[in-house]
């Protein structure tokens, strides 16, 4: 006889999603970045948005930043992103 | 947002009750979700009496959907429109509105705030004559405040469709569906081969077993006792059930593992990031009360090992329910450096026989011999041996270098700690006359950092320093280990001999990190 068993696993299916389409161009792009607030994580972003502005032609960086690494960013963090309309958002993870 | 005095304009044709509490809420809104469940409370409270109207800003279908999840009974109009949204100058939601006797705004507030409900609710129950409903109380598992939405008639244009909302909040799931084992396959090698398991072998979650389990309680098998972080997975009653079965557990550990869960998955104790982390921190949780005798938890020797049935599988069984509802599995969403043998099993129960004070759900509210399981996301044990102390000052001098090196030993003020004191040690700090408090502040005061160990090397918490407090322990000016005397819990376990204690470090602590979190069990 078959034995039938309880799921006992997380049975949603997670919504089917595309990519965003990359960018075909940095050259006058508005980046936004999201540090996760890990101690150090500023200073590689100071350099990344160094870089970006220097060799990649980006207009303008826009920098944000979570409350604290361990907990995710925060619905009004996400909101003012989204209201800035960059075109596109690195979110910056730390370790 | 109208201004208080404002006569409240109609929605979808009509002039809302007054007097009145009015929230307007749309259904992909986290901070929504969380705002009906409690306004559902106040509407059944307050039936009859006073009128309290939810106002959503989508369609039919997608309001009942919400409803059904959350297990609304609350009076919902709608507003798909948007005019009314429009009219009432909403900019987030969900968006609160209290209207007096005359239908004029007289209270309003946006985003989800515990307080601002509270407030609303006794001026209803002023303005209606009605007996105000109790208090929503802080630290009930949910957070205290949560910024709202943008609301739906403020939204840009968008012709992609919008991600569904993070389901946080539902009360009702769907049942587990029923998996066959093919024949001729073992059911155990089966669910590992279908990842229902951890690498240790586990009894298969058979119907009958699992129906065995949902028997030991009264509550039903779709509730759904919390959504389990990182994943955010919906931790229904038939699926705690069937991973109970996986890990050994008796039908009558579920008295202790729903309220666990509930516990484990309380936002202050923050187990999402503690899922996430790279360091050591598992949860532990230490069982208090009677249930302890009831259900033969290990208090005594060996109590962070194997040595009781209820430890081992209760503990691996939240440990399941963090991996296969939560998604916390090791190498994908753990990512812890070292691990942790309490990623297996971390339960303890506090020997309260032993103890010369109060056990540590008592610390938290709960009253003496009541039941109650205490979260604490800790590092691995570090043992403490004081074989010769006959006072309590030479036995605590002991445990302080011990608590000085948590983290890292100059990192100061960042951390919490966990003192598991042994039997004999006990014996010895109750004879002295040292009550809890004593211990705690006696550790407090004599736990710091030399300052001559910031000698300017820039290793991990010399840059911190400015931030830290100074003080001369034994003729030696040093920076104190922890920021108040609270930051380090007192309790007692083990066996009753071996003058032996032990001390659990934290993961990142306080608001902004995991806070401790204890629940009572029925």
């Amino acid at each position: 006889m078959a034995t039938t068993l309880v799921n006992p696993l997380d049975e949603r299916v997670p919504p089917a999603g595309s990519a965003p389409k990359r960018l075909e161009t940095l050259e006058s792009a508005r980046i936004a970045m999201l540090d996760i607030s890990k101690p150090g994580g500023s200073i590689f972003l100071d350099r990344l948005e160094a870089l970006l502005k220097d060799q990649h032609g980006v207009s303008e960086v826009l920098r944000y930043a979570k409350p604290t690494f361990a907990k995710p960013a925060p619905e009004a963090v996400l909101a003012d992103i989204r209201k800035a309309q960059p075109h596109a958002v690195i979110e910056a993870l730390a370790d | 947002m109208l201004a208080n005095g404002e006569i409240a304009p109609e929605i979808s044709g009509s002039r809302p009750p007054a007097p009145a509490l009015v929230c307007f809420f749309k259904t992909d809104c986290p901070a929504c979700h969380l705002g009906l469940r409690y306004l559902d409370g106040l509407s059944r409270h307050y039936r009859g009496q006073a009128a309290i109207v939810a106002v959503s800003q989508d369609g039919a279908s997608a309001t009942q959907g919400l409803a059904d999840a959350l297990d609304l009974d609350l009076s919902i109009e709608f507003d798909s429109t948007l005019r009314a949204s429009e009219a009432w100058g909403l900019e987030a939601v969900p968006a609160l509105f209290l209207l007096d006797g005359r239908g004029r705004v007289c209270g309003s507030s946006q985003g989800f705030d515990k307080a601002d409900l509270n407030r609303f609710s006794s001026d209803l129950a002023g303005l209606s004559g009605a007996a105000p409903a109790a208090p929503i109380r802080s630290g009930d598992g949910n957070p205290d405040f949560q910024p709202g939405c943008v609301s739906r008639h403020l939204e840009p244009p968008s012709e992609e469709e919008a991600a569904p909302a993070l389901d946080l909040y539902s009360r009702r799931g769907l049942r587990a569906s029923r998996v066959e084992v093919p024949v001729g396959t073992e059911a155990e090698e089966f669910c590992y081969e279908e990842g229902f398991a951890d690498p240790l072998p586990v009894v298969p979650p058979t119907v009958e077993r699992v129906e065995r389990m949902l028997a030991a309680t009264a509550l039903a098998g779709d509730e759904i006792v919390a959504h389990v972080p990182p994943n955010y997975g919906p931790a229904s009653v038939e699926k705690i059930a069937a991973n109970a079965v996986m890990a050994g557990c008796l039908p009558a550990y579920m008295r202790v593992l729903v309220p666990a869960i509930r516990a484990l998955c309380d936002e202050r104790l923050d187990i999402h990031g503690v899922q996430g982390t790279t360091h050591f921190a598992a949860p532990l949780a230490v069982i208090n009360g009677p249930v302890r005798l009831d259900l033969g938890f290990a208090c005594g020797s060996n109590v962070f090992s194997n040595a009781a049935r209820a430890n081992s599988t209760i503990g691996r069984a939240l440990q399941l329910v963090l991996r296969n509802l939560g998604g916390a599995a090791p190498g994908r969403i753990d990512m812890s450096t070292m691990g942790n043998p309490g990623r297996f099993s971390y339960v303890i129960g506090e020997n309260e026989e032993a103890s010369p004070w109060g056990p540590l759900s008592e610390d938290f509210g709960i009253s003496h011999g009541r039941s109650a399981v205490t979260f604490y996301c800790a590092e691995p044990p570090r043992p403490v041996s004081e074989h010769k102390a006959r006072s309590a000052e030479v036995l605590l001098r002991a445990i302080c270098p011990v608590l000085a090196n948590l983290w890292s030993h100059r990192v100061c003020r960042r951390q919490e700690a966990l003192v598991v004191i042994g039997p004999e040690h006990a014996a010895t700090l109750g004879r002295c006359g040292f009550s809890k408090r004593n211990v705690v502040e006696y550790l407090f005061e004599n736990t710091g950092i030399p300052l001559r160990e910031f000698d300017g090397d820039g290793g991990e918490g010399t840059h911190e320093a400015k931030w830290y407090e100074e003080c001369v322990i034994r003729g030696e000016p040093c920076y104190r280990k922890f920021r108040r005397p609270e930051s380090i819990r007192v309790m007692v376990a083990g066996g009753p001999a071996g003058k032996f204690s032990a001390v659990l470090g934290s993961w990142a602590t306080g608001p902004r990190g995991s806070q401790m979190v204890c629940l009572e069990i029925e």
